[in-house]
């Protein structure tokens, strides 16, 4: 009886010595979801299967339209060129593509629908696949890529072609037929019939962007578009383009072979610029100089998912991460990427801060000038290779050449150039642009390999 | 600054509520296990601490408390269950004038009301705790809940028939003697709760040490979480009091031998002293509520520590 009375004196006093174990989960704090709009993309680096890559992509040299390079080249052949290429060059089986999606801009829908489907066919590739058109304007060569991503997503077809053509030459700008005086009841719809010159003056106007400032830039778009041509960096985008040239005055025709970018000047200078007159508006600033050039060209992207791309052993050039299409004032429709790039960016899970390299159409130096200030870029991210002032501006295959060059240059500049933006303004007030990833920068997450034989396993594994 | 030296191992010390040099000391042979107790009590002199007097008991003291109404009186807790009245006035002989024996075990927390003063609740190791008045041998009430030992039962200082209880159960529970059952049961800690306290100046408020080695001080009316944790000691707190002077200091006396004064409302700063006088556990300590500052500490290394708030116990 004492004993027991011992006992349990002594286990009570012994149980406020045990050492104590804490329970693991405090339920004073809740582990939960961060909803940080910040750059959650950034610390990404898993890898998902479902993710649509880019495993090529090409462009045609950019010529200047009436009398460049491609002066006398019928828009389907800049296209079938770099469709082809795009197929020899990944050997994938043409008759696999589920969709070619063309943007293009200028000339006459059915006539150029038709055109892109001829263009197939000397491409190589089989009445099987389908083809078919895309129109916003200046950025209808994203926007084809774009949908072809989308369509990917939705299950419609594994493998697409986004492309874009332009043959300015073929089809200048023009406003065919009358005008609704109706225009005249709503202003925003009246500015959609504003020559794109104007609206560029609207934004030099409207911003304080100088001739000055217009000039430099334009000065530096051929800088930079020269040094690349002849550093040879446009080599792994351009696809020759076999075609002829014919003389005016006599007819004859010679065959030609076009690989280089006609439209840069390499001895452009500030002062050379400074004597062109304003074209669009009296007192003006936006001059032949500082503004794109009217050109013709064509680009393809050859796109698919991430897991299709791992089995076929496909290098991946680079992830399509998202894209975005803004509404912009059609009066200063040159503010559009101002608007898209970051709607872009954060739609990407990112900030505009996480890019490493842009591609800004240089529709206009003003507008140019006006975005790049604004989102406060680092110059030493944009158009590093020159832009449309310098290269030219065909309208629908820009957004498409845009990729190649953008994806090119961020696989020169090696793992650190991570994130990329694409953007262009457009014609009737909008803005898009698009986030590309480089392919390499996550690691698969599979370093598994199959084994070849048992050998290491127990004889009971067998 | 003087010890005394105990024969048995110290188990709690209290200040007299009427005589500031005097206090009384619970003590057990054993370190509480097995063997006699003695309650002993002190007088502060300026030559040290000397006996005034004391009592024998046949199994070990686990608390002592002061009676409120009058100064001669004071009350034990013991081991085997009883509850043992000594009147100083009277010769030892006649001593204990009371022994209350109702509870089935060892009686480990004895508290005098300080606003009513008739009344005293003692916890038990039985997991009851018993209401007595000073008049009548059995229990005015019996408050049965916890499931295991009851290792405090302390009186709101402000509210007369309100009291906490710690228990082994892990939950601290605030009862109000009118009521059947407990008014709020706290699930304080994760481990074993050894003693609970009441803010002297915040009547809602309630500070718990437990076996966990943490001191959670908790307004009673929001017991979901605690107002604050404080942490610092390496064993089981064996005792935590409020001070009867500031608002937000807390003394607190552990199984890792150290006594330690908190004050709960400064957020990094909260330790401000830890006295390690002690070279065994220290189980008892009190606070003078006479006078400012004036702090007292019991051990099983069978010595009692006077000494004031800011100085050296063992200074001289």
């Amino acid at each position: 009886m004492e004993m027991e009375k011992v006992r349990l004196r002594q286990n009570v006093l012994l149980n406020h010595l045990k050492p104590v174990t804490f329970p693991k989960a405090s339920t004073d704090l809740v582990a939960t979801v961060c909803a940080a709009g910040d750059s959650a993309a950034y610390e990404r680096t898993g890898v998902f299967g479902d993710d649509v890559v880019i495993v090529a992509a090409y462009r045609t040299p950019i010529c200047k339209a009436k009398r460049g390079g491609f002066k006398d080249t019928f828009p389907e052949d800049l296209l079938a060129p770099v469709l082809k290429a795009v197929i020899d060059k990944t050997g994938v089986s043409p008759n696999e593509v589920g969709d070619i999606v063309v943007g293009t801009v200028l000339a006459p829908g059915s006539q150029r629908a038709s055109e892109c489907r001829m263009a197939a066919f000397y491409a190589g590739f089989p009445e099987t696949v389908p083809v078919r058109t895309v129109n916003r304007q200046c950025s209808s060569g994203l926007q084809a890529v774009a949908d072809v991503v989308a369509a990917i997503k939705a299950g419609f077809y594994d493998i697409g072609i986004g492309a874009g053509l332009e043959s300015m030459t073929v089809n200048p700008m023009a406003w065919e037929g009358s005008v609704n005086p109706r225009v005249e009841t709503q202003k925003q719809a009246q500015d959609c019939l504003l020559p794109m010159g104007i609206t560029s003056e609207n934004v030099a106007e409207r911003y304080g962007v100088s001739r000055q400032e217009q000039d430099k830039a334009a000065v530096e778009s051929h800088r930079k578009a020269a040094a690349a041509t002849a550093a040879g960096k446009f080599k792994d985008e351009i696809i020759p383009v076999e075609t002829k040239l014919v003389d005016p005055k006599t007819g004859d025709e010679k065959p030609v072979t076009i690989s280089v970018d006609d439209g840069f000047r390499p001895n452009a200078s500030l002062s050379d610029l400074a004597k062109l007159r304003p074209v669009f508006k009296k007192d003006g600033s936006t001059t032949a100089g500082n503004s794109s050039q009217v050109s013709d060209g064509a680009g393809a992207v050859l796109l698919m998912k991430r897991s299709l791309a791992m089995q076929k052993g496909l290098p991946i050039l680079g992830v399509f991460r998202s894209f975005v299409a803004v509404g912009v004032d059609p009066a200063v429709m040159g503010v559009g990427p101002a608007f898209a790039i970051p709607a872009a960016a954060k739609a990407a899970g990112l900030e505009v801060g996480d890019i490493d390299l842009f591609e800004i159409n240089e529709a206009f130096a003003s507008q140019y000038t006006y975005c790049s200030q604004k989102l406060e870029l680092d110059p030493e991210k944009v158009n590093v290779n020159g832009g449309a002032m310098a290269i030219g501006h065909p309208l629908g295959a820009t957004g498409a050449r845009c990729v190649a060059t953008l994806l090119h240059e961020m696989k020169r500049r090696g793992k650190d150039c991570r994130f990329g933006v694409i953007s262009m303004c457009i014609g009737t007030g909008m803005g898009a642009a698009a986030v590309l990833e480089r392919g390499d920068s996550a690691d698969p997450l599979c370093n598994a390999r199959p084994i070849k034989d048992n050998s290491l396993l127990s004889k009971d594994a067998k | 600054m003087p010890v005394f030296r105990t024969a048995f191992n110290g188990y709690a010390v209290k200040f007299s509520p009427f005589v500031e040099t005097r206090l009384a000391v619970a003590t057990a042979q054993n370190f509480g296990i097995i063997g006699n107790g003695r309650q002993h009590v002190l007088e502060l002199t300026p030559n040290g601490i000397v006996e005034y007097c004391a009592f024998d008991t046949a199994d070990g003291l686990y608390d002592c408390t002061w009676s409120e109404s009058n100064e001669n009186l004071v009350v034990s807790a013991s081991g085997d269950g009883s509850v043992k009245i000594w009147d100083l006035a009277r010769p030892p002989a006649a001593n204990p004038i009371g022994s209350l024996e109702e509870h089935a075990r060892e009686v480990y927390s004895i508290d005098w009301n300080a606003v009513r003063k008739d009344s005293f609740l003692s916890g038990s190791w039985d997991d009851t705790i018993r209401l007595w008045t000073i008049d009548r041998p059995q229990s005015m009430r019996v408050f049965r809940e916890h499931t295991y030992c009851v290792y405090a039962a302390v009186w709101n200082p402000r509210h007369a028939d309100v009291f906490a209880s710690a228990s082994g159960d892990c939950t601290a529970r605030v009862w109000d003697v009118r009521e059947p059952n407990s008014t709020i049961i706290i699930p304080a800690h994760d481990h074993e709760i050894l003693s609970c306290d009441w803010n002297k100046y915040n009547d809602c408020m309630l500070v718990t040490g437990s076996v966990d080695k943490l001191i959670k001080v908790w307004d009673v009316r929001t017991y979901r979480t605690p107002v604050t944790v404080l942490q610092g000691h390496t064993y089981a707190i064996r005792r935590v009091k409020f001070s009867p002077h500031q608002e937000s200091l807390i003394a607190s006396c552990s199984y890792d031998m150290t006594m330690c004064m908190w004050d709960y409302k400064a957020p990094e700063d909260a330790l401000l002293e830890r006295y390690d006088h002690h070279t065994e556990f220290a189980v008892g300590m009190d606070m003078s509520v006479l006078v400012e500052g004036l702090l007292a500490s019991t051990g099983w290394d069978e010595t009692v520590y006077v000494w004031q708030f800011g100085m050296d116990p063992r200074a001289l």
